[in-house]
C-alpha cells in the first residue's frame, strides 16, 4: 500500500502542557482513517499538526516519503495537496458560495477563471449546493455551509482530505446531510483522515479506526477490531461511555 | 452569472482604481510643484495679504494688484505697489506669496521667498535672523477703540487706565503697552482681524496699531475710532520704520536700497493715500452707494443681508477654498488608508522561523511603532510647521504648499489608520486565516483575498470618521498658507471686516461638506453589503456527472 502521510515521533506542547506524545501513524492512499477519542485527547491537534496549522514541537511528517519539516520545504506548496474541512466551516465571509470555491484555485493553483468555475460547479453539484452559488455564507444553514466548505476543499483537487470534527457544530438534523456527502466521497475512493465523534460513521465508512487518549494512540485497527473486540481497557471504557 | 463572477475580483479592481486615482493626483501635484520655486528671473515677495492698507487680498487685478502664487486671488496695497517698483528696478517678474505673519521670517530664511514686504519694522530682534533694506514707509503708533465707549475721548496714555488693551503677537506694538499706566495687558493676538473682532465684541477696549491700519479700521467700521495721542508712546526709530526683509548678506540688498532711494517721499505718500483709498472695505461702501443697495457697509449690526453680500461677492473664493480643503482631505484620507493597510499587513506577518528574517521584521515593526507614536502624539499644526519649514531649512527642499499639506494629512491619517486597520484585522475570526492558509495561500494572498476585504468593510465607518476629521482639521494648515477654506475665510473677513458673517458662511460650507461625505459613505457601506436575498438557481447548469468527477479525482 502506498503511504501518503507518515507521522513520526510527533510531539506537541502548548507551554508546558504536552498535548501529543510521540505519535506515530500512517495514512495510505485510498484509505479512510477515523480518529476517535474523548474531548481533549489531542485528536484535533493531531489533525492540525498534519497540515502545519500548529507548529510541531518534535518529530516529523513525511508526505509521499518527503520530509516536509526540512527548511527547503515550502509550507504552502505542501498544503495544496491537503484539503481541510473545519468544525466551524470557516467559509470566506467576503465571498459568495461560488467564489469561495474559486478563489483558491485562481490564486494558489493559478487556474483560469473558466477552469476554476467549471471545477467549482462540479463539486458544488456533488455536495448538492449548486443551486446556491450566489448566496453569501451568512445566508446559509450550518449543514449547507459545511457542504460548501467540503466543495471548496475538493475544488483544489487535493490528495488527502482532512476533516476536523465536521459535524460537531451542527444541529442534529443537519448532521445527516454532511455525513452523507462524506460517505459519497469515501465511496469515490478519496483518501480521508477524519476526526469525529460520529461512531456510526466510523463503523460504517472507515477502513481503519485510531483511538486516542491523553495525547497518545492507545489502539488502532479495523472498525470491527476496535468497536467489537477492543483490547485496551481505556478503549473499552470510552466505547462504553459513548455508545450507551 | 456574469455579474457574480465579478465578486472575486472587484476588490482588486477597486484597489486598482485607488492607485490610478492616486497616480493622477501625484501628477497633478508635481505639475504645480514648480510654482513656488524662486527662479532667477522672479522676485518672490512674502506678505500676509491681510494688513490693509499695506497689503490685502482681492479677487480682481484692479489698481495694480498682483496675482497671489498658487491662488486665484490677487494682492493689493502699498507693499505690493512698492514691491512692483523694486521688481521692475531689478528687471524681474514679481511673484507674491501669501504667508502668515509668523511664517514670513521662516519662509525667508528657508529660501521659499526672496524678500518680506509686509509692513515689517526692522527691529533688533529681527535683525538677528535677517537683514533689512532702508526704510520705505514711516508711521506712528495709534490706538483703535470703540466709538462712544469709555475711552473714545482719551488724549494721553494716562487716560487708558483700567482699559483692556492688546496688540499683535511678536510685534513691538505689544511691548509698548507697558508704557500705559494702569491698563490691563491682554494676551497678544495673531492678527488684526482677530483684534477687530475682539474690539467689536467688547472682549478688549482697544488695540495698538499704526496710522494706516488705524485709518483703515475707522473707515471700515463706523463703530471704531482711531486715537492719535498728543504725548504718545516712546518708540525707537526703527520700530515705526517699515523696511524690506532680506536674507543675511543678501546680494539683493544694495540693488533694493538703490531702487528705494529713487522713490521720493512725495511719491510714497501718494502711494499710501491711494492704498488707503483703494483698500477693499472702502470700495465696498462706494459700490453700495452707486448701486443703491440698502446695506450700510459701516453698519456694525449683524445682518442676513451681509451674509448674502459676502457670498455673492466672495463665492468663488469660498468655493476654491472648499475645493482645496476637500482635495487635501480626500487625497490625505485615501493615501492614509493605504498606508494604514500596508502597515496593518506588515504588523500581522506571522513570526518567521529564520533568525535573520525575524530580526529584520522586529526592526521594521519598531520603526513603524515609532512612526505611529510620533504622529499620533503630536498636533498636526506643529507637524505642519516642522515639516514644511524644517524640510527647507535642513535639506533645502522647497515643498509645494499643497503637496506639503497632502503629505502631512496623509502621514497623520496613516498613523491613525494603521491602528484602526490593526484592530480590524484582529477582529477577523482566526478561522478565516486558517481556512486561507489551509487552502495554500501565503500571508499576502490571505490578506489580499480574504482578510483585507472584510477589514475594509469593517473599518469603513472609522475611515469615514477620519475623512470628516480631516475636512475639519485641514483648517490648521493655514499656518503654512495653504489656501484652504479657513485661510480663504480669514482673507475674506480681513477685507470686509465682517467676521461673524464670513465665518458663518465657512461654518455652513464645512457642515455641508462633512454631512454630504457622511451620507455618501453610508450609501457605500450599504452597497458593499450587497443584496439581502440571493437567487436560487432553478435549472441545474451543465456539469459533469458524478462518475466523471470520480475519474478526475483518480487522476
Amino acid at each position: 500500500m502506498e503511504k501518503i502521510i507518515e507521522v513520526k515521533h510527533l510531539s506537541k506542547k502548548f507551554g508546558t502542557h504536552e498535548v501529543l506524545k510521540d505519535i506515530d501513524f500512517t495514512v495510505n492512499k485510498g484509505e479512510v482513517v477515523c480518529v476517535i477519542g474523548s474531548s481533549g485527547s489531542g485528536k484535533s491537534t493531531l489533525l492540525r499538526c498534519v497540515n502545519l496549522l500548529e507548529k510541531l514541537t518534535g518529530g516529523t511528517i513525511l508526505y509521499q516519503g518527503d520530509d516536509i519539516m526540512k527548511d527547503t520545504h515550502n509550507v504552502e506548496e505542501y498544503r495544496k495537496h491537503l484539503g481541510m474541512v473545519f468544525q466551524q466551516f470557516n467559509l470566506f465571509n467576503n465571498h459568495d458560495v461560488l467564489s469561495n470555491c474559486m478563489v483558491g484555485q485562481i490564486k494558489v493553483l493559478k487556474r483560469t477563471k473558466e477552469e476554476a468555475e467549471q471545477t467549482a460547479l462540479e463539486y458544488l453539484n456533488l455536495v448538492g449546493m449548486a443551486q446556491y452559488i450566489h448566496a453569501k455564507p451568512s445566508q446559509l444553514s450550518g449543514g449547507q455551509k459545511q457542504r460548501v466548505a467540503i466543495a471548496r476543499a475538493l475544488s483544489m483537487n487535493p490528495d488527502v482530505m482532512l476533516f476536523d470534527e465536521p459535524t460537531s457544530a451542527l444541529d442534529p438534523e443537519m448532521v445527516g446531510e454532511v455525513l452523507k456527502v462524506m460517505k459519497d466521497l469515501a465511496n469515490l475512493g478519496l483518501t480521508m483522515l477524519v476526526v469525529t465523534h460520529e461512531m456510526g460513521f466510523a463503523k460504517e465508512v472507515a477502513n481503519r479506526v485510531v483511538f486516542m487518549d491523553q495525547g497518545v494512540i492507545v489502539e488502532e485497527g479495523t472498525p470491527e477490531e476496535i468497536f467489537n473486540h477492543p483490547k485496551e481497557e481505556r478503549t473499552k471504557a470510552f466505547l462504553k461511555r459513548t455508545l450507551d | 452569472m456574469g455579474k457574480k463572477k465579478e465578486g472575486v475580483f472587484d476588490v482588486r479592481k477597486k484597489i486598482g482604481y485607488l492607485f490610478s486615482m492616486f497616480a493622477v493626483i501625484v501628477v497633478l501635484i508635481s505639475g504645480c510643484g514648480g510654482a513656488g520655486d524662486s527662479k532667477d528671473d522672479t522676485f518672490v515677495v512674502g506678505m500676509e495679504a491681510g494688513y490693509a492698507p499695506f497689503n490685502w487680498t482681492q479677487s480682481t487685478d484692479a489698481n495694480g494688484a498682483v496675482k497671489i502664487d498658487g491662488s486665484a486671488d490677487y494682492a493689493g496695497g502699498y507693499d505690493v505697489a512698492l514691491a512692483q517698483k523694486v521688481a521692475d528696478g531689478l528687471g524681474k517678474k514679481l511673484v507674491i506669496v501669501k504667508t502668515e505673519w509668523d511664517g514670513l521670517i521662516p519662509a525667508l530664511t528657508s529660501g521659499k521667498i526672496d524678500a518680506v514686504m509686509a509692513g515689517m519694522s526692522p527691529t533688533d530682534e529681527r535683525r538677528q535672523s535677517i537683514d533689512f533694506s532702508e526704510n520705505y514707509y514711516k508711521s506712528h503708533l495709534v490706538l483703535v477703540v470703540k466709538k462712544g465707549g469709555a475711552y473714545d475721548q482719551a488724549t494721553s496714555l494716562q487716560d487708558f487706565s483700567g482699559a483692556k488693551i492688546t496688540a499683535q503677537l511678536n510685534t513691538f506694538h505689544y511691548s509698548v503697552i507697558d508704557q500705559m499706566p494702569g491698563v490691563v495687558k491682554e494676551t497678544a493676538m495673531d492678527n488684526f482681524s482677530s483684534m477687530r473682532v475682539a474690539l467689536q465684541s467688547g472682549v478688549i477696549d482697544g488695540y495698538i496699531s499704526e496710522l494706516p491700519e488705524g485709518i483703515t479700521a475707522e473707515a471700515a467700521n463706523n463703530s471704531f475710532k482711531m486715537i492719535e495721542l498728543e504725548d504718545g508712546f516712546q518708540t525707537a526709530e526703527e520700530d515705526t520704520d517699515t523696511a524690506v526683509g532680506l536674507v543675511k548678506n543678501s546680494a539683493l540688498k544694495a540693488d533694493v536700497n538703490q531702487i528705494l532711494a529713487e522713490i521720493s517721499e512725495e511719491e510714497r505718500a501718494d502711494l499710501m493715500e491711494a492704498a488707503i483709498k483703494n483698500q477693499p472695505a472702502e470700495t465696498d461702501t462706494e459700490d453700495d452707494a452707486d448701486s443703491g443697495t440698502v446695506i450700510d457697509a459701516k453698519d456694525s449690526s449683524l445682518s442676513f443681508a451681509w451674509i448674502v453680500k459676502i457670498v455673492s461677492e466672495n463665492g468663488p473664493m469660498f468655493l476654491r477654498g472648499a475645493g482645496v480643503t476637500l482635495l487635501i482631505a480626500l487625497v490625505g484620507t485615501i493615501i492614509g488608508t493605504l498606508i494604514g493597510l500596508l502597515i496593518g499587513v506588515i504588523r500581522t506577518i506571522p513570526k518567521p522561523d529564520s533568525k535573520v528574517k525575524r530580526t529584520l521584521l522586529k526592526i521594521i515593526n519598531s520603526l513603524l511603532s515609532i512612526y505611529i507614536e510620533i504622529f499620533r502624539g503630536t498636533p498636526m499644526i506643529v507637524q505642519a510647521m516642522v515639516i514644511y519649514y524644517g524640510s527647507a531649512l535642513a535639506f533645502g527642499v522647497d515643498m509645494n504648499r499643497l503637496f506639503a499639506a497632502i503629505f502631512i494629512v496623509s502621514i497623520n491619517t496613516g498613523a491613525y489608520m494603521s491602528e484602526i486597520v490593526r484592530g480590524g484585522i484582529l477582529s477577523i475570526d482566526k478561522g478565516q486565516f486558517e481556512a486561507a492558509h489551509a487552502i495554500g495561500m501565503n500571508h499576502l494572498q490571505t490578506m489580499k483575498n480574504v482578510v483585507l476585504p472584510q477589514v475594509m468593510r469593517n473599518i469603513l465607518p472609522a475611515t469615514g470618521n477620519e475623512f470628516v476629521i480631516n475636512i475639519k482639521d485641514t483648517s490648521v494648515l493655514n499656518v503654512i498658507s495653504v489656501t484652504e477654506l479657513y485661510f480663504q475665510t480669514k482673507s475674506v473677513a480681513g477685507n470686509n471686516f465682517r467676521y461673524f458673517e464670513s465665518f458663518f458662511v465657512a461654518c455652513v460650507i464645512y457642515f455641508i461638506m462633512t454631512f454630504t461625505v457622511t451620507r455618501i459613505l453610508r450609501a457605500i457601506e450599504k452597497r458593499l453589503d450587497g443584496p439581502e436575498n440571493y437567487v436560487v438557481i432553478q435549472n441545474q447548469m451543465q456539469v459533469q456527472a458524478v462518475e466523471n468527477t470520480v475519474k478526475r479525482e483518480e487522476d
